[in-house]
């Protein structure tokens, strides 16, 4: 700012208006607006900052009766920021405080709001207590490693992460501005030794005090240890090299424990003050940066009190260190099932980005980007390339993939295949970035991601049937494997939208029967024709690889998964017609109401695929029939659908949350449905309930 | 604004009406400088009131009164809509003729 020229100082000449301006406005009819009709109107006046309203006005909290924020050292000055002889409890306080402001900026505040309230870490290098210091140097560190991980893995939207850093000079040289000093650089290995020097120290000096003392420096030991430990897992996710693996798993096991004794002993640092929006009395200044940040930010930040950052924290080590499962996933197939397993648990951003890292590192999706869909012959593939060729080969065992018939050796079919996997690379990665997301986010990249699964379709249509002139008899290989990465994107579109309530109860019903009758059967009838084609070339060539013999029928558990599936989405969408025949349910009037457009826009998607999208008409011919039968018949129908999926879920022998929640929706819509088929309620035309609280795409049905 | 001006101009209470809304539009465009209870000043261009004392302004700055003297950079806020409850003063800028940012046809 003081390098800019000095603007030419502008003279006014005021005179004050105020009495005859309230006694002007007086002449205005109510709701009528003064202004000048050719530069402004009501939509400009839509759009002006409304001063004094505490949600959009930025200047206000920060003048009301405080004194201005001050900064590091003014506070050191006037003696409020001890940068030397800190109590323990101090020291505490100030990290505990420190970890809520990161859990914070993690929920998507800014970092001018949460970590960087934190004074000590505008001028780390000029703290003389040497815990403290290592401390903050280490907290620029991860807080780099961190952004690191999210920016590389890139998975994150607005609502998730703020990438901004407002000016902090995150990574190597933690200073605050333009001052930059080469002898503060502080190198990963420094920052880590750093820490461990001091937790000798905190361990010696817990050993050599009598018991109060002594507690309270092993909880200070057990922070900068979580620290330490925390910061060097991250580093080895984001910087995955291979031979971390155990280390890593080391450091993650390590931070859990430390994270259990820095909650039991949450009590010992100093406590920020009853009703006070500073997260620990000394060291934090909330509104210090409040003029970094743009007119019309939020204003305010609420750091999230410290038991529950803690907790936040154990929670994230636990998910990282489930992440790091991902990493003994070959087969894409499992590590596809894994990472919509590890979405399904709503993981937050840090563990699902080092998820996405920690499988592919860097990311094929963007660099196949840059080279293209035609990756020039010798150049190397990329590792993701073998891993959907191992995943084609397992799953249906091509002819063209197995290197011992004579269409294997074929030169022009070899690069045939070779081609259609490099172009499968960018989809498949894109697929499981999908996956990385927040919930809400995934519905709209899977439809994009449809579009380009259908250029994959032709494709794979082409490479079967060019090889199948090439070599005598070729099945349908990669058609098949694309078919049933396409059906499982597609359900996962349509289900998306029940998880994020998006229809009303009167679509329900041709939601529910485009799984059944569609979707879920196809995917069987994949998953059948997988098993054959693997199952054939098998037996063909017996014994030629061990591995692969044992497995028998491989997808038994996902063929069975996929039946309950379908006899749930059966059972629904009988009821739902049911109670359409009975005036359950209520339907839009019909003057505002156009059920076949809302049809086509449910489903539009779905219409660059094959198998081809059935239509509203064809919807409507093949459902007409059941609108003649009788209720009851439909309902002892569904019944029958409830059942089938009951009986099959207990023949799982070993059922995981998601079996468990499955069968309690299937139990009791079971029931539910006999009561309808028996009469119950049968002239009431109040509308079903339908409860998403058990499972959150399959509801159980409740009469009320 | 049609109903009034359809009202017949014999009366005058509807002249005297129309001279303070006639009063208020000279103003617009202008620079105002407007105190609110907080103690903040902001300086913009007056754009657009109505009868409960909102105002709007433009390209409007906010200043910090201090209290130890020192004059801080102002803030640019941008489009700014004041609640008339909160003003405490209303101050105008007759420095320059007020600009005119169009031509009546």
């Amino acid at each position: 700012m003081d390098s800019m020229p000095a603007a030419p100082e502008v003279i006014y000449n005021w005179v004050d208006i105020t009495s005859d301006f309230f006694k002007y406005i007086q002449d205005l009819q109510l709701g009528e607006l003064l202004h000048d009709g050719h530069l402004f109107g009501l939509f400009e006046a839509m759009s002006a900052i409304e001063m004094m309203d505490p949600k959009m006005d930025t200047g206000m909290l920060c003048n009301r009766g405080n004194p201005k924020p001050i900064n590091f050292q003014q506070a050191v000055a006037c003696g409020k920021l001890k940068i030397d002889n800190l109590e323990p409890s101090e020291i505490i306080g100030i990290i505990d405080a420190t970890m809520a402001c990161i859990v914070s900026w993690l929920e998507g505040h800014s970092l001018a709001q949460t970590v960087f309230t934190n004074l000590y870490l505008h001028q780390p290098h000029s703290i003389i207590n040497k815990t403290l210091k290592a401390y903050c140097i280490a907290v620029y560190k991860l807080l780099d490693c961190i952004k690191d991980c999210i920016n590389k893995a890139q998975v994150f939207e607005e609502e998730d992460f703020l990438p901004m850093g407002y000016g902090y000079r995150l990574g190597s040289n933690p200073t605050m501005g333009n001052a930059y000093d080469v002898s503060l650089e502080v190198s990963e290995q420094k920052c880590t030794a750093m820490l461990k020097e001091q937790e000798e120290e905190l361990n010696k000096k817990a050993r050599s005090n009598d018991d109060e003392a002594n507690d309270l420096w092993a909880a200070l030991a057990a922070r900068i240890r979580f620290t330490r430990m925390f910061y060097q897992a991250l580093l080895k996710i984001t910087k995955k090299d291979s031979q971390s693996g155990a280390d890593c798993v080391t450091l993650l096991n390590g931070c859990s424990e430390m994270i259990k004794v820095i909650i039991k002993t949450v009590g010992k640092g100093t406590q920020p003050a009853e009703n006070s929006d500073t997260p620990n009395p000394m060291g934090f200044e909330p509104m210090v940066n409040q003029r970094l940040l743009p007119p019309t930010f939020p204003r305010y930040t609420r750091i999230k009190p410290r038991a529950e950052a803690l907790q936040y924290f154990e929670e994230l080590v636990t998910r990282l260190r489930h992440a790091w499962k991902i990493t003994s996933c070959t087969n894409f197939h499992t590590a596809l099932d894994f990472f919509m397993e590890f979405s399904r648990q709503r993981a937050c951003i840090l563990s699902r980005s080092a998820l996405q890292l920690l499988y592919l590192s860097p990311s094929p999706a963007s660099t196949s980007i840059s080279l293209g869909s035609n990756v020039p012959p010798g150049q190397r593939p990329h590792a993701f390339v073998e891993i959907l060729r191992e995943s084609v080969k397992t799953f249906v065992n091509p002819p063209a993939l197995s290197g011992k018939t004579a269409s294997g050796v074929n030169p022009p079919a070899r690069e045939l295949v070779e081609n259609f996997l490099s172009r499968c690379v960018r989809p498949f990665t894109v697929l499981v970035q999908v996956c990385g997301h927040n919930r809400a986010r995934q519905r709209d990249k899977l439809a994009l991601l449809l579009d380009e699964f259908a250029a994959l379709q032709e494709e794979a249509d082409n490479v079967d049937a060019l090889i199948g002139t090439a070599a005598e008899l070729v099945p349908r290989c990669f058609s098949t494997w694309i078919l049933y990465h396409v059906v499982r994107v597609m359900i996962a579109y349509l289900l998306s939208g029940l998880e994020l309530e998006l229809y009303s109860v009167h679509e329900y019903h041709y939601i529910f029967w485009y799984l059944y009758d569609f979707l879920y059967r196809w995917l069987l009838s994949a998953l059948g024709q997988a098993e054959t084609l693997a199952g054939d070339v098998r037996r063909d060539k017996k014994a030629t690889n061990r591995k692969q013999k044992k497995k028998v029928r491989p997808y038994a558990r996902e063929r069975l998964m996929c039946q309950v599936m379908q006899n749930m989405c059966g059972g629904y969408y009988k009821a739902l017609v049911a109670f359409k025949l009975q005036g359950k349910i209520r339907q839009p009037q019909s003057e505002f109401d156009n059920e076949s457009v809302r049809y086509k826009h449910r489903f539009a998607p779905l219409s660059v695929l094959s198998p081809p999208q059935v239509h509203y008409h064809e919807f409507c011919e093949m459902t007409q029939n059941l609108q003649f039968e009788k209720p009851v018949f439909l309902y002892l129908e569904g019944c029958k659908h409830f059942q089938e999926a009951r009986t099959l879920l207990e023949t799982i022998t070993i059922p995981d949350q998601e079996v468990n929640n499955l069968l309690k929706v299937a139990k009791t819509n079971f029931v539910v449905l006999k009561l309808l088929a028996g009469g119950h309620k049968k002239n009431s035309s109040t509308p079903p309930e339908f409860d998403f609280s058990a499972h959150r795409h399959f509801p159980i049905i409740k009469l009320v | 604004m049609s109903s009034t001006t359809l009202t017949p101009v014999g009366d005058p209470k509807v002249i005297e009406e129309l001279e303070g809304k006639a009063k208020l539009r000279k103003w617009l465009n202008m620079n105002f400088r407007i105190e609110m209870t907080d103690g903040r000043v902001l300086i913009g261009v007056f754009l657009c009131t109505d009868r409960d004392a909102n105002v709007i302004l433009g390209a409007c700055s906010e200043y910090l009164k201090s209290s130890d003297g020192e004059t801080e950079e102002p803030r640019l806020l941008g489009l700014v809509m004041v609640p008339g409850r909160h003003i405490v003063s209303i101050q105008l800028d007759n420095t320059n003729p007020p600009q005119k940012y169009f031509y009546d046809e």
